[in-house]
C-alpha cells in the first residue's frame, strides 16, 4: 500500500489520462473535415503495480494515443490516383481534340464532300464563271479546313507542352516538401515523439504527387524514399531531387532527371497522360491528316494538270505540293489559284468541255490515302479518335469508382465519426469527474489524517 | 466493421453521375440525336461520315440531274421543231414537184422552203444559257454558219465532242449530241437536202430525189431524238432511285444516330428523380449527431 499520497497520485494519473483522452477527442472533432487526417484513439494502459507482500496494488493509468492508418491501403490509393491522374489528363485533352471531328457542317468530311459536289455542279455547265468560282471556294475551304485542324492540333500540343513544364514544377515543390517532412519525422522519431501529424501531411503530399507522376514509395526505418516507378529517385530521406525540362530537337519539353531524359519512362499520373497525348496521340492524328491532305493534293494537282483551262492552256497545280516526307502536308495545304478560269475542266481545249472534271471527282473514289478513299480514311480517323475518348472515359469512370471505394475504406478506418467522439466525450468526462471526486475525497481523508489528535 | 462516418464524397460522386446522365439526356432531347460527338458512339460516327457524304453527294446528283434535264429538254424541243419543219418541207416539196403547179405558185413554195431553211439554221444554232447547244463542246462558237463555198450553203464550225455528267455514283450520262452528228452527218445532211430541194424546184426539174433525201433527213433526225428520249427516261428513273436512296440514308442516320425519344425521356425522368432524391438525402444527412443530445 502506498499510502494516501500514493493513492492521490493514482487519482491524479486518472485525471491526466482522461484529460489527455479528452484532448485527443477534441482534436479529432476539430479535424473531422481535414483531408487526410487519421483519427487518434486514446488507449488507457494500467500502470505498473506496487507489490506488498502478497498484495499487488495498481498505481493508476497512463495514456497512449494511436493513430489509425493503413499503409497498404494508402499504397493502393496512391496507385489508383496515378491511374486516375493519367486518364483525366488524357481524356480532357482528347475531348478538346474530339470536337474538331464532330460531324457537323464544318468538319473535314463535309468540306471534302462539298468540294466534290462543286466539281459535279461545274460539270453541268463547265464554262460558267460562278460555278468555277464555286469550285475554287470549296477547294479553298477544304484546304483551310485541313490547315486549321492541323494548326489547332499543333496549338493543343504546345498547350500540353506548357502544362508538362508546369507539372514538373509542381512535382519539384511536392518532393521538396516531402523531403522536409522526412526530416521532421525522423527527428521526432529519434526523440521517441509521435510524428502522427507530419505522417498525415506526408501521406497527403505523396497522394498529391501520385496525381502528377507515377511514384513508388519505399519505407526505410525512419523515413521514406520516393522514386518514379521506373526507378528515378525523387526523394531520399531529407534529400529531394528536382526534375527539370529541356527543349528537345522536335521542340517539345523533355523531362530530365539528373541529366537523363526520362520522358518516355513516365507512365502514369497527369504527367504521364500529358506526355502520351503530346508525343503519341496528337502526332498520330496529325500524321493521318497529313496522309489524307497529301494524297488529296497530289491527286487533285494531277487532275488539274491533265486538262486545260478556260483559255485552252494546260492546267497547273491546284494546291501546294505536299512535302516529300509528308509531314506538314495538312498544316501547309493552300489553294494556289485564285482565278476561276485557271480551273482545268476541259479535256479537249474548248471551254465547253467538262471531260477533265471527271478526273477530279474520280479522286473521291480513288484509294489515295493508305489504300483508302478520302471519305473512308477520314471516317476511320473519326472512329479512332472517338474510341480513344470513349475508352479513356470508360477507364476513367472505372478508376474513379475504385478510387472512391478505396477512399471509403480509408475513411471507415481513419475518418472521424462525430457520434463516436461525442460518446467518448461523455465517457472521458464522466471518468474525469469521478477521478476529481476521488481527489476531493482523498483530500478530506488527508485533512482528517493531518488533524488527527488535535482538539 | 466500422462504417465510413462521412458519406458526403460518395453522395457527391453519385450526384455528379446522375447530373451527367441528366445532361446527356437533355442534350439528346434537344438535338434529337444520340450521337453528338465521335466518342458517343465511335462506330456510328464513322458510319455517319460515310452516310453524310453519300447523302450530300446524292443531293448534288439530283441538282446536276435537274440542270441536265433542262438542257436536254431544251435540245429535244429544238429537234422537235426541226422534225416539224422537215415534215413541212416534204409536203411543200411534193406540192412543188407536181407538174400542174403554176410557176408563181412554185415560186411561193420555194420561198416558204427558203424560210424553212432559215428556221433550221437558227434552230441548229440554238443557245441555252448563252451557250450553243449543238456545237459539241465548242459551246462558245456559233456552230452553223452560212458559207457559199459549201455545197449545202452551211458550214459546221463546232466540234464532234460530247460532255458527260455524273448523275449517280459511277453513273455518267452523255448530255449532248454534236450538231455535226445531228444535222450534217454524211448522207443525212438536212441542210444539203433542203438546199437540193430548193435548187431542183427552182430549176423545174424533178425533185423526186431531193424529196427522198429530205425524207431521209427527217427519218434520221427523228431517230436521233431517241437519244434524248432515252436520256430523259434514264434521268427520271435515276431521280427516283436517288430520292429513294436518300430516304434510305436518312432512315439509316436516324437509326444509328437518332435518339429514341421514349428512352431519352425515361432516362431523363429517372436521372432527375435520382438527383432530387440524392439532393434531399444530402439535405437531411448528418443534420443530427450525438452532440445534439448532450447537455
Amino acid at each position: 500500500m502506498s499510502g494516501l499520497f500514493g493513492t492521490m497520485s493514482t487519482a491524479l494519473s486518472a485525471l491526466q489520462a482522461e484529460q489527455g483522452a479528452l484532448e485527443a477527442t477534441t482534436n479529432n472533432v476539430a479535424n473531422a473535415n481535414t483531408p487526410g487526417f487519421s483519427r487518434q484513439r486514446a488507449i488507457m494502459v494500467e500502470s505498473d503495480p506496487v507489490v506488498q507482500g502478497s498484495l499487488s496494488f495498481g498505481t493508476g493509468v497512463s495514456l497512449q494515443l494511436q493513430s489509425l492508418r493503413d499503409p497498404i491501403l494508402e499504397l493502393r490509393l496512391n496507385q489508383e490516383t496515378q491511374q486516375q491522374g493519367q486518364l483525366d489528363a488524357q481524356v480532357s485533352a482528347m475531348q478538346q481534340i474530339e470536337t474538331m471531328f464532330s460531324s457537323d457542317s464544318g468538319d473535314l468530311g463535309s468540306l471534302m464532300t462539298s468540294f466534290f459536289n462543286s466539281v459535279d455542279q461545274l460539270s453541268t455547265d463547265p464554262s460558267s464563271m460562278p460555278l468555277r468560282q464555286g469550285v475554287l471556294t470549296a477547294a479553298g475551304n477544304m484546304a483551310n479546313g485541313f490547315r486549321n485542324t492541323a494548326r489547332n492540333l499543333q496549338q493543343q500540343q504546345s498547350n500540353i507542352d506548357l502544362n508538362v513544364g508546369q507539372t514538373v514544377d509542381q512535382v519539384n515543390v511536392l518532393t521538396k516538401q516531402i523531403a522536409d517532412l522526412n526530416g521532421e519525422i525522423s527527428g521526432m522519431q529519434n526523440l521517441s515523439e509521435d510524428p502522427s501529424t507530419f505522417l498525415d501531411q506526408r501521406t497527403n503530399l505523396i497522394r498529391q504527387l501520385s496525381q502528377l507522376v507515377d511514384v513508388a514509395v519505399v519505407q526505410s526505418d525512419n523515413s521514406i524514399a520516393v522514386t518514379t516507378s521506373a526507378g528515378t529517385a525523387l526523394v531520399e530521406g531529407q534529400q529531394s531531387f528536382n526534375l527539370s525540362t529541356q527543349l528537345s530537337n522536335t521542340g517539345v519539353q523533355e523531362v530530365m532527371a539528373q541529366g537523363a531524359d526520362i520522358t518516355s519512362k513516365i507512365s502514369a499520373g497527369k504527367l504521364g497522360g500529358l506526355i502520351q497525348v503530346r508525343d503519341q496521340t496528337i502526332p498520330s492524328i496529325l500524321g493521318q491528316l497529313d496522309t489524307l491532305a497529301g494524297g488529296l493534293s497530289t491527286a487533285l494537282n494531277a487532275a488539274n494538270r491533265s486538262g486545260s483551262d478556260l483559255t485552252g492552256t494546260a492546267g497547273g497545280a491546284l494546291f501546294t505540293a505536299p512535302p516529300a516526307s509528308g509531314t506538314g502536308a495538312a498544316a501547309d495545304m493552300t489553294l494556289l489559284i485564285t482565278d476561276p478560269s485557271l480551273l482545268a475542266a476541259s479535256s479537249d481545249g474548248t471551254p465547253g468541255s467538262n471531260g477533265n472534271l471527271a478526273k477530279f471527282t474520280a479522286v473521291s473514289t480513288q484509294t489515295i490515302a493508305s489504300g483508302q478513299t478520302p471519305t473512308d480514311y477520314y471516317a476511320n480517323l473519326v472512329f479512332q479518335i472517338g474510341s480513344d475518348v470513349s475508352n479513356g472515359t470508360a477507364e476513367s469512370d472505372a478508376s474513379n469508382l475504385i478510387l472512391q471505394q478505396l477512399q471509403d475504406q480509408r475513411a471507415s478506418l481513419s475518418g472521424v465519426s462525430l457520434d463516436e467522439e461525442a460518446a467518448n466525450l461523455v465517457r472521458y468526462q464522466q471518468s474525469y469527474s469521478a477521478a476529481a471526486r476521488v481527489v476531493s475525497t482523498l483530500n478530506d481523508l488527508l485533512d482528517t489524517a493531518v488533524n488527527l489528535g488535535k482538539d | 466493421m466500422r462504417v465510413n462516418p462521412d458519406p458526403t464524397p460518395t453522395i457527391l460522386a453519385a450526384l455528379a453521375t446522375t447530373q451527367q446522365a441528366e445532361e446527356t439526356a437533355l442534350q439528346q432531347m434537344a438535338t434529337g440525336r444520340r450521337v453528338n460527338k465521335p466518342s458517343d458512339d465511335p462506330a456510328a460516327s464513322a458510319v455517319l461520315v460515310e452516310n453524310h457524304d453519300a447523302s450530300s453527294r446524292d443531293d448534288q446528283y439530283l441538282q446536276s440531274l435537274a440542270g441536265v434535264q433542262a438542257q436536254m429538254q431544251n435540245a429535244d424541243q429544238a429537234l422537235n421543231s426541226v422534225v416539224t419543219a422537215l415534215q413541212r418541207a416534204i409536203t411543200l416539196g411534193v406540192q412543188g414537184n407536181n407538174g400542174t403547179m403554176s410557176d408563181a405558185n412554185r415560186a411561193s413554195v420555194v420561198q416558204e422552203l427558203q424560210g424553212i431553211q432559215q428556221q433550221l439554221m437558227s434552230t441548229a444554232n440554238l443557245t441555252f444559257q448563252g451557250q450553243f447547244v449543238f456545237a459539241g463542246t465548242a459551246t462558245q462558237t456559233q456552230p452553223f454558219v452560212a458559207d457559199s463555198n459549201s455545197p449545202s450553203g452551211v458550214r459546221y464550225a463546232g466540234n464532234g465532242n460530247t460532255n458527260q455528267v455524273a448523275i449517280g455514283k459511277g453513273f455518267n450520262i452523255q448530255v449532248n449530241l454534236p450538231g455535226s452528228q445531228l444535222f450534217t452527218a454524211p448522207g443525212n445532211d438536212m441542210f444539203q437536202s433542203i438546199n437540193d430541194l430548193i435548187t431542183s424546184l427552182q430549176s423545174g426539174s424533178s425533185a423526186d430525189a431531193a424529196i427522198a433525201s429530205v425524207r431521209k433527213s427527217f427519218d434520221y433526225v427523228t431517230a436521233q431524238r431517241v437519244f434524248y428520249g432515252n436520256a430523259m427516261a434514264q434521268m427520271d428513273s435515276q431521280q427516283n432511285y436517288l430520292n429513294n436512296e436518300k430516304l434510305g440514308l436518312s432512315s439509316q442516320e436516324d437509326s444509328i444516330a437518332g435518339a429514341d425519344m421514349a428512352t431519352v425521356v425515361s432516362s431523363l425522368t429517372t436521372s432527375m428523380t435520382a438527383r432530387t432524391a440524392t439532393l434531399s438525402a444530402i439535405g437531411q444527412i448528418s443534420q443530427v449527431d450525438l452532440f445534439d443530445y448532450l447537455r
